[in-house]
């Protein structure tokens, strides 16, 4: 498969990432569309380091796995700290800051 | 593998900084005198400084090519590492009385200051986002501390929702330069770019995600929306060091993102950042004037002086550079001082509204006047140091032929003056509801006077530091 195809899916990825964090209102769910994001871009570097036959673009790779772990604990201890406080699904109920006061 | 780039010397102020953070998490264990953290972390920061000296004035790259010891990030970390020692200061009461789990919040002021560092200090991508990523998730834990209030959570939510996404903006604008460039060292992405092999839509795409994703960083419009909120919910120390870290650390970046690595592209971004710096500055300052609440007035007056500050990039001259030095340094000094005197008033009992500042002036002269220095200086009023930072941003501009930005900025300070003003008539002019005087504890005291005398001293003797900030520029 050529690499445009590869570049092509994590596009998509990205997209739909994007498009998820837009429409979906469950925080954990809003929570998954910014990984999709993350392995949108992760994968196109993986199919640029084989494209481009370089190994930077696989560190590059590990690394952003690792950091997005990192992330994602860190994210679900705060979601755990949001439901704790009342069993909020919609994040258009987590309204306390704003304009309105 | 030859190991001859690690230099163990030049790394010296990341490598006691990331011992301190450690030390705290292991000292929280053993005491119950939360205030010798504080200390310890003082401690810490002033070793890091002290090691910075070895490494003044020389130009090196080291650990294969990922960190570089320049002055630029020499500068830099100053700023950092007294944005952090300032930040310790005021968090002590306040970590008392909110009982905060002390070692945590300590360690991780420590450890955001670290990622500060790599941003500022390195000319590959894959560090910069490294170090973008350590504040990041540092400071999503920071603003969540206060676990019982409900606004802090949610300060913390929103924050790690968005700046995640933008961090995969970041990311994929990485991978599209690195897909163009073959490269993630700067100095080589601008080599490929000038010589012209790179296929430039798609480096182009890259340069906006690029853009984007540390747009997002120091909150300007339209990359702003979370600012407000993350700020107003957090802790009050904690808003002060993201407001002013946090955003030198994302401007550190810009700045070697783009003057380093893609120069050949300033056509495009020069335009870019000029609409975003109107955008920002007039955006900020129309929407704090309706603001109630202090902490939120200080956000949206941080969107507005972000936008100040990118004046800076949109005129892409060493000129232009060494300006938006000097007035990060400065906005540094002044938006901690005035977020101590909010802490100070928040501590004494009363709540973070504007209306709570009611009659400051006789329950605490020395702070009220303070406040009304710091306002001063942030709406850009002669002597004071932002008078100084803003006239430099300002003959940028018309050096650069931008007299129209130059303009706006004149015109956006004007703008700026009721809303700091309507916090100052609140202080001397409303009776507060109860007259007796308010109890300074000694570390915000220390904190304050700190900062009024930079604040002073950088109005009354902004020569010598610019020439300073000058010459820094011009190595980058």
């Amino acid at each position: 498969m050529p690499l445009a195809a590869y570049l092509l899916v994590s596009l998509v990825l990205f997209v739909l990432g994007g498009l998820g964090l837009m429409i979906r209102r469950n925080p954990l769910v809003l929570l998954m569309c910014v990984e999709l994001m993350w392995n949108g871009a992760n994968l196109a570097f993986v199919a640029l380091g084989r494209g481009l036959e370089a190994m930077s673009a696989h560190v590059f790779a590990f690394v952003v796995i690792t950091v997005a772990a990192a992330e994602v604990a860190i994210g679900l201890a705060i979601l755990v700290l949001v439901f704790r406080g009342k069993a909020r699904q919609d994040v258009d109920e987590v309204n306390l800051l704003g304009e309105r006061g | 593998m030859a190991v001859t780039g690690m230099n163990f010397t030049l790394l010296l102020p990341e490598l006691i900084l990331v011992a301190t953070g450690i030390l705290l998490v292991l000292l929280d264990l053993f005491t119950e005198q939360k205030r010798v953290l504080v200390y310890a972390g003082l401690a810490g920061v002033l070793a890091s400084l002290l090691a910075l000296i070895p490494g003044f004035g020389t130009t090196a790259s080291i650990w294969a090519d990922m960190i570089q010891v320049d002055s630029l990030a020499g500068f830099f970390k100053i700023v950092f590492l007294a944005v952090t020692a300032l930040a310790l200061l005021v968090s002590l009461e306040y970590v008392e009385r909110r009982q905060i789990q002390a070692g945590e919040f300590y360690a991780l002021l420590i450890f955001a200051t670290v990622g500060m560092f790599l941003m500022a200090s390195s000319l590959n991508l894959l560090v910069i986002y490294l170090g973008l990523e350590l504040v990041a998730i540092a400071s999503y834990a920071l603003v969540g501390l206060l676990k019982q209030d409900g606004r802090s959570v949610e300060a913390s939510i929103k924050y790690l929702l968005v700046s995640s996404a933008t961090s995969a903006v970041f990311l994929f604008g990485i991978s599209l330069v690195y897909g163009t460039t073959g490269s993630l060292a700067l100095p080589q992405i601008a080599q490929a770019l000038a010589a012209g092999a790179a296929s430039q839509p798609v480096l182009f795409a890259g340069m906006l995600f690029l853009l984007a994703g540390l747009a997002f960083k120091v909150a300007a419009f339209p990359f702003h929306m979370w600012a407000p909120d993350t700020y107003e919910g957090s802790p009050t120390p904690i808003s002060a060091f993201l407001i002013t870290g946090a955003e030198a650390a994302g401007f550190a970046a810009l700045l070697r993102v783009f003057l380093v690595g893609l120069p050949g592209l300033a056509d495009a971004w020069t335009t870019i950042f000029a609409a975003l710096s109107v955008l920002t500055m007039t955006y900020g300052n129309v929407t704090a004037i309706s603001q109630t609440k202090i902490k939120r007035l200080m956000a949206y007056s941080a969107i507005a002086q972000a936008g100040y500050v990118l004046v800076g990039l949109a005129v892409a001259t060493g000129q232009g550079t060494a300006a938006m030095l000097y007035y990060l340094l400065v906005y540094a000094f002044m938006t901690v001082g005035a977020f101590a005197v909010i802490i100070l008033v928040a501590n004494s009992g009363a709540g973070e509204e504007i209306s709570d500042f009611r009659g400051l002036s006789q329950r605490s002269p020395f702070f009220a006047w303070a406040l009304v220095i710091y306002f001063l200086s942030l709406i850009g009023i002669p002597p004071t140091a932002g008078f100084f930072g803003k006239l430099n941003l300002f003959s940028a501009a018309i050096a650069a032929d931008m007299t129209w930005l130059a303009v706006v900025m004149v015109i956006n300070s004007v703008i700026s003056a009721p809303y700091y003003f309507k916090v100052i008539r609140t202080m001397f002019l409303e009776e507060a509801a109860e007259a007796e005087p308010v109890r300074a504890p000694a570390s915000l005291t220390w904190a304050t006077a700190i900062t009024l005398v930079v604040t002073i001293l950088l109005g009354l003797v902004p020569d010598q530091v610019y020439s300073w900030v000058r010459l820094v520029a011009g190595a980058l």
